[in-house]
């Protein structure tokens, strides 16, 4: 008892009290200390940066770890039971895959016919396939490496399948300017829940891409129609085929002949360049209540048999998610520019005017090199510190559930997969948590 | 303490089990609370597994029944901790395997970087020769394109190059007599095509597939005919050694390795380009020092002089701005002027081009 504080032992005392009464925490808990995760994840980007990134997998394991263990559903939390050899492992097969595919592209680059030309697009085709059968196998091994109350999760399902459906959904998506994007989400997620199981108790989603659509529609219109605007302007007031005739008579005083065959066109680009901020602005305002709404909407519409999963979150506390990563976004900020500077401003004094020292030009090099690669991990640390932490408490405690005596008699099957999905998503950028 | 409780699952079905479980000598033996017996674990067979702090949740090694057996009580916890030897409530034994992972990350990071600096290019070196006549032909079509691409700044297309017009065409002879000779010297197994292009700067270069541009600027900085011949014969030099296609292969072994094995690492990316641009400069050092001995031999040869060469160097060589040591690609003019003087012959023959020659083409780009 000497070895823990005294809170902690109070409490254990309690729950084992608690249990032996029968009586159980209904609801989803999460136990985690956000000091402990912020030093898990600092130790782990100065470790990155000495091994120039291949302790990623046991930063990796360690975080999942950490964020499994501390979620306590009804009492018992999860477990990961995932190794790091097991990512690096998949990671090894997935670049054995990759360079022929890679090689592929570069020698059809190389033939400068039609195929050639098209490589481009066709890689970049190929590679997003891929990567969405990256997601759903990388789904896969982390669900059979999730363990609770002794019973494994599986899943089933044809990842090709998942990984066309998902090409075909981001197409439409994409020409639709972000519309078709709450029915992709429901399509996808009612695929991936109806091959989700906990032992042999099914999965399912009853989350509506309608109830979405029409909940976010007010969003979408605060950033696309500034845009729309622009559009509709650039349409009505200029004169096209003046301005093409002026492009192409070229010369040296191009801008005044483009002025002179549109006098209205310098208005409508400072418009454009309004709305353009206006519409970023609001994006940038608007993301966390996209984020907040996308999670509680999916949430929600979890279903394992008879359970039955319910969202209460609250968009006020992911906003204040956001404002703490921008606050110590902010804050390392400074410290960077002013460790940063006042280094550079030493090399430039000791170099003194040895102009063309190699010395002083290399450290400073240098200097700007390690400065980069620390910012870049620095801010991707402060935001899985902040926001990535806060959304999976928030979204794990604003859990209500129902019909949890389906959980008690749950029969264990299925096995663990390989790892090829995780190593495929990680050579290909594609991760998650 | 020698007993406490515990909750089991079984591993068969998600039931919970309130257990009583008890330091047998043999192993942890785990009973129901009516007395039977629900699983004995012998001890070294029990290993710690992920769980909240206040939790040791223990499992069997190596078994695919996922049997779980949660301790609440920090003391029972603890002695458990001592008798079963794979159970590292300390971390002790975390700690240590992670000690050796970063320790073998850093020496495969250290290998990786030998491998960049020497393995590379000795493959390269080795690769080289064994691609087709056919595809480095494309691959130089390919990067002719580029690069006309990216010389061709005004745009000028099919006027880009000297000696199609009228004028120029006496030019364009004498160029081609020029090339003739070095190229009878030398005897490639597959022909040169040479262009001279409108580009003030003093330079020439070598592509995949024996195209060589040499700069109308450089035309302009020479004195006589062996001064342009040297510079050609350097960039033979490039297409006999296929430093092109060899810079191809290396740029593609240096993007795998750096590129593909560093994978998912948030700020590599920087790390990845500047490894490879270091690592692309030190090489060309040695290929650039290796082509000045072939032009100096194939100087020689042809009946030239070859310290004209080195005159040319010295012209163009002081032109360059000082700064990134480390990342110019040309050693020091002084010590290849030295290398190229220590190769060419006593008594160079008579100049490669005569007067009337020189003349036309030193008005190759006048058109």
């Amino acid at each position: 008892m000497s070895s823990l504080e005294p809170a902690t032992a109070a409490s254990s005392e309690a729950r084992l009290g608690a249990q032996f009464l029968g009586a159980q925490f209904l609801g989803v808990r999460f136990l985690g200390n956000a000091r402990i995760y912020w030093r898990l994840l600092m130790r782990g980007a100065a470790l990155l940066i000495v091994t120039l990134g291949i302790y990623r997998f046991w930063l990796t394991t360690d975080v999942r770890r950490f964020l499994w263990a501390n979620t306590e559903v009804a009492g018992e939390s999860l477990e990961y039971t995932g190794t790091p050899l097991e990512l690096l492992l998949g990671f090894l097969i997935a670049i054995a895959i990759l360079i022929p595919v890679y090689a592929g592209f570069f020698v059809a680059a190389l033939d400068l016919g039609t195929l050639g030309q098209l490589s481009g697009v066709l890689a970049f085709a190929a590679l997003g396939l891929i990567g969405q059968y990256a997601i759903y196998r990388a789904r896969r091994y982390r669900l059979t490496r999730t363990i609770y109350r002794g019973v494994r999760f599986h899943q089933s399902g044809s990842a090709w399948r998942y990984a066309f459906c998902a090409v075909f959904w981001w197409t439409l998506t994409a020409l639709t300017c972000g519309l078709a994007y709450p029915f992709q989400i429901a399509s996808l997620e009612r695929y991936k829940m109806r091959n989700t199981f906990y032992g042999d108790l099914g999965g399912s989603f009853a989350g509506s891409g309608f109830a979405l659509f029409v909940r976010g529609f007010p969003m979408w219109l605060m950033v696309f129609a500034p845009l729309a605007l622009t559009v509709g302007a650039f349409i009505d007031v200029v004169d096209w085929k003046a301005l093409a005739d002026a492009v192409e008579h070229g010369g040296g005083d191009v801008m005044s002949r483009i002025e002179g065959s549109n006098p209205g066109l310098a208005a409508v680009i400072v418009f454009a360049m309004l709305m353009a901020g206006l519409a970023a602005s609001a994006a940038a305002l608007l993301y966390p209540a996209f984020q907040a709404l996308i999670l509680r909407w999916w949430s929600s519409g979890l279903r394992f048999g008879e359970l039955e999963m319910r969202s209460s979150l609250r968009t006020r506390h992911v906003y204040s998610a956001y404002m703490r990563f921008l606050w110590y976004a902010i804050l390392f900020s400074i410290v960077m520019v002013v460790i940063g500077g006042s280094a550079l401003l030493a090399v430039g004094l000791l170099a003194g005017d040895d102009k063309t020292g190699t010395g002083g030009e290399v450290v400073a090099t240098g200097i700007l090199l390690v400065g980069y690669v620390v910012a870049a991990l620095g801010f991707s640390t402060i935001y899985r510190a902040t926001v990535m932490l806060s959304l999976w408490q928030l979204g794990m405690e604003s859990l209500q559930l129902s019909g949890l005596s389906a959980l008690d008699r749950v029969k264990a099957t299925g096995g663990p997969s390989s790892p090829l999905g995780e190593g495929l998503a990680d050579a290909l950028n594609v991760g998650g948590y | 303490m020698t007993s406490g409780a515990g909750v089991f699952f079984d591993g068969v079905t998600s039931a919970r089990h309130d257990a009583v479980v008890t330091l047998a000598a043999s192993g942890l033996q785990i009973a129901g609370p009516d007395g039977a017996l629900l699983a004995e674990w012998p001890y070294d067979a029990i290993e710690g597994l992920a769980a909240p702090d206040a939790v040791l949740r223990l499992g069997r090694r190596g078994n695919r029944v996922l049997e779980r057996l949660e301790i609440l009580d920090p003391t029972f916890a603890a002695a458990i901790d001592a008798r079963a030897s794979y159970v590292d409530r300390t971390g002790l034994r975390q700690r240590r395997q992670r000690t050796s992972v970063i320790g073998w990350s850093v020496a495969a990071t250290l290998s990786l970087l030998a491998v960049g600096y020497f393995g590379v290019p000795a493959i390269a070196e080795r690769l080289a020769p064994l691609v087709p006549a056919g595809i480095e032909r494309k691959l130089g079509d390919a990067v002719d394109m580029q690069v006309r691409g990216t010389l061709d700044t005004r745009h000028l297309g099919a006027a880009f190059e000297c000696g199609t017009a009228a004028s120029e065409k006496p030019g364009r002879a004498a160029l081609d007599k020029l090339v003739h000779r070095l190229e009878a010297a030398a005897a490639l197994p597959s022909p040169l095509r040479t262009f001279v292009v409108r580009r003030e700067e003093a330079n020439a270069i070598a592509l995949p597939g024996g195209q060589i541009y040499v700069f109308r600027g450089l035309i302009a900085k020479a004195d006589n005919g062996d001064e342009v011949a040297g510079v050609i014969a350097h960039e033979i030099g490039h297409v006999a050694h296929r430093d092109g296609t060899k810079s191809v292969l290396e740029g593609g072994g240096l993007s795998l390795l750096f590129g593909m094995l560093l994978g998912d690492f948030v700020g590599g990316g920087a790390v990845v380009i500047a490894a490879k641009t270091v690592l692309q400069s030190s090489y060309s050092r040695e290929v650039e020092a290796a082509a000045d001995r072939y032009g100096a031999e194939l100087m020689n040869k042809a009946g030239g002089n070859a310290r004209a060469l080195a005159v040319m160097l010295g012209k163009i060589g002081g032109a360059t701005e000082p700064g990134m040591k480390i990342l110019l690609d040309h050693p020091e003019t002084k010590a290849r002027v030295a290398a190229i003087n220590k190769i060419a012959a006593a008594r160079p023959g008579s100049p490669l081009l005569d007067a009337a020659d020189w003349a036309a083409l030193k008005k190759i780009c006048a058109g």
